[in-house]
């Protein structure tokens, strides 16, 4: 792709998701995705300096989206593992100082924020000793390993006044904020349930290169460092219900279990639960990693249509068959007599629609540039992107809620001691 | 008096809609002798018919002890005959040769014979035996005006429209529903219609219609509509014409021109795509 290239698409982009955000509905709903997209360009030397801790695959991931944005730039890159920072390094120009501890890269100065990519038990005091240094955190989801952690992490980022975002890029996709948007006109009537899945065929074990440990590698599958697929997969789902829905869950209740890859890790690779919001409505989750069929979806289920959003359909319910013979029976206390309509096949219990929908009309970009360039405008206004902070921060809670309700095999209920954003 | 009952059985709804004179409980006693049929002819759970099938697929003969399934194989009998043997509950793309010629049917033994091992499947035959099980009862019960529906495809009505005269029907085009294909008035009538298109044929529950005469799959997109005073008669009619040939169809046809209908469509036809009806503005 050239320059040109890239930036035609990444005005296209940017035009797509002002127009899905367009309105005062979405304005409220999704308030820091136009804030994201309006941000300035600034000039090279001016640009926020971003220190990157953690290297790994996603850390690279987003230092190559970094380098998209018009307002970021990444001035330091840290990671404990060589072989990762090595790799880190080839992607950033040599004069990018490499610092294989965190401290000793804060203490060298030099930076605006950090971007925090490593195993989830270290986030909230990766991000601790960020703010404590002066800076701004860019952190991936989930937030932390359990829900004090998360709590923490906010206040200690009021108290700071630093920004504290969280990495949930379909925050900033295209088709889900027009899915929204959609929602929000009522094009798919009263939303009431959501069914989300992520099911993979995969271990999700890694090998261990010479010089990593196990748990270094795979703290995905480990207790102390990770909820597994609930804070890996989950925690993005739940942020999309909770968009959708408007609202966090009042309850959870959910069973989980190591059914199919016990070789031994510590986290479930089945889960399954209930997420209970105001008026009955529920987000129902599986994720799994023994069978991909269904793959990863959320099916937004209206009373009027359904969004599948990764899908980028859109479908709407057909109108309710009329009942021949009721009306028969009210035509004849009219004293009406009518033909009554009948015949096709026998009637059958309901199939599944497997007409496709319409297109939600939206392609594929990248939104993690978005997310930074938004950090980024974040970071130099010193004003945290409307309404972000707190998408991510309930999505965790839940994330985790949804843990202790699985491992306890008691309703959980959300709980009433967060910090106020 | 008006009432009405709605029910699972025979694999679908039934309604049973009751108008004017009767019984208190008339409709309670018809959805019961439905459900009694359900119970002696079902293949989808143990039954009288699943007994008896298993034997006869071991390829032993077998005494019929049941009365409705004795009874369902007297008027089977019967309705060969009136159906140039297009209609066959024997007819298994399993066993290609066999089919109810591989039958002996003593009646005044209860029992049946076999030459071969055959399996039987009443399909829509139960449905129409069940309703003028359920009409009959009703007449018993002094009714004189109900209508009675299993699924979509099976109608009887007893007497007279509660407004007078017949009770008018509009036959939908399986696949274009806006579309009539014939109207028809019934009185103390039956009305069956198949068809191998159209919503629900593909639903898994749904066994395929077989030709008798070679045990294929009867492909062709055709639907076909018979009336008789009995609705186990209409059924065996609606299903004769749809595994007939041209000449077999003209024959079954001529019996009663006004009673007996068949839609070829063209080939290719199938079900409608609805996402045609779908309007959403992106």
């Amino acid at each position: 792709m050239t320059d040109n290239d890239f930036d035609l698409s990444r005005r296209s982009f940017i035009d797509r998701v002002l127009m899905a955000t367009a309105g005062a509905g979405m304005a409220a709903a999704a308030p820091w995705a136009s804030t994201a997209a309006l941000a300035a360009p600034v000039a090279k030397g001016d640009r926020v300096r971003l220190g990157v801790i953690g290297t790994g695959d996603r850390g690279r991931g987003l230092i190559q989206n970094i380098a998209k944005t018009r307002n970021c730039t990444v001035a330091a890159i840290c990671d404990n593992f060589e072989l990762h920072l090595a790799k880190g390094r080839a992607l950033v120009d040599a004069s990018t100082r490499a610092f294989t501890d965190h401290r000793a890269m804060l203490d060298a100065g030099g930076l605006d924020a950090v971007v925090i990519a490593t195993p989830l038990d270290l986030h909230k005091q990766q991000s601790f000793d960020a703010f404590d240094a002066g800076l701004h955190v860019w952190c991936e989801k989930a937030m932390a390993r359990t829900i004090d952690d998360c709590s923490a992490m906010v206040k200690r980022s009021q108290d700071s006044g630093k920004v504290l975002q969280i990495g949930h890029q379909r925050m900033f996709k295209p088709t889900y904020l027009n899915a929204v948007r959609r929602a929000k006109e009522g094009e798919i009537g009263s939303l009431t349930q959501i069914r989300a899945s992520w099911h993979r065929q995969s271990s999700w074990r890694r090998p261990v290169p010479a010089g990593a440990t196990d748990r270094q590698i795979n703290w995905r599958l480990y207790r102390d460092s990770s909820a597994g697929l609930m804070t890996e997969l989950a925690t993005h789902q739940i942020q999309v219900s909770n968009l959708f829905f408007d609202a966090v869950p009042t309850r959870v209740m959910g069973s989980g279990s190591i059914c199919f890859w016990k070789d031994g890790r510590e986290v479930y690779d089945h889960v399954a639960l209930i997420y209970e919001y105001a008026g009955g409505r529920k987000l129902i989750y599986t994720s799994l990693l023994n069978n991909a069929r269904y793959g990863c979806e959320e099916q937004i289920q209206g009373s009027k249509g359904t969004i599948e959003p990764e899908l980028g359909r859109i479908y709407k319910e057909l109108p309710p068959k009329e009942l021949a013979l009721l009306r028969m029976q009210a035509d004849v206390a009219s004293g009406k007599k009518r033909t009554v309509p009948i015949g096709g096949a026998t009637w059958f219990a309901e199939l599944p629609v497997t007409t496709p929908g319409d297109s939600l009309g939206w392609g594929e970009y990248d939104e993690t540039m978005l997310q930074f360039e938004g950090f980024g405008e974040a970071v130099r206004t010193g004003k945290p992107l409307p309404g972000l902070l707190s998408q991510a921060y309930y999505a965790s809670v839940a994330s985790l809620l949804g843990e202790q309700a699985m491992d306890s095999g008691q309703v959980m209920a959300w709980p009433t001691s967060l910090v106020a954003i | 008096m008006t009432d009405v009952v709605r029910f699972a059985s025979m694999g679908t709804r039934v309604e049973l809609h009751r108008f004017g004179a009767g019984d208190d409980d008339a409709l309670t006693a018809a959805q019961r002798a439905i459900e009694a049929v359900d119970d002696a002819l079902t293949i989808h759970r143990p039954s009288a018919t699943t007994a008896l099938n298993e034997r006869l697929m071991a390829g032993q003969g077998a005494a019929i002890d049941d009365a409705l399934l004795f009874e369902a194989l007297v008027t089977i009998e019967e309705l060969r005959a009136s159906t140039l043997g297009l209609f066959d509950p024997a007819a298994d793309r399993r066993f290609a040769s066999a089919g109810w010629s591989a039958i002996a049917f003593d009646r005044g033994a209860a029992r049946i014979e076999i030459s071969q091992p055959v399996a039987l499947d009443f399909g829509g035959f139960g449905k129409g035996f069940a309703l003028d099980r359920a009409c009959a009862v009703l007449r018993e019960k002094g009714v004189v005006s109900a209508c009675l529906s299993a699924g979509e495809s099976s109608i009887a009505v007893v007497g007279e429209h509660p407004l007078g005269g017949g009770w008018p029907f509009a036959i939908s085009h399986p696949l274009r529903p806006d579309e009539i294909l014939v109207e028809l008035e019934l009185t103390d009538e039956s009305v069956s219609i198949s068809s191998t298109v159209g919503a629900g044929t593909n639903a898994p529950e749904r066994a395929a219609m077989i030709r008798p005469t070679d045990a294929t799959i009867v492909s062709a997109p055709r639907c076909t509509v018979a009336v008789d005073r009995l609705g186990a008669h209409a059924e065996a009619m609606s299903t004769a014409l749809l595994v007939a040939d041209e000449d077999q169809a003209e024959r079954l046809l001529n019996g009663d021109r006004t009673r007996r209908f068949l839609f070829d469509f063209p080939r290719g036809a199938a079900i409608p795509d609805q996402s045609a009806r779908m309007s959403f503005n992106d």
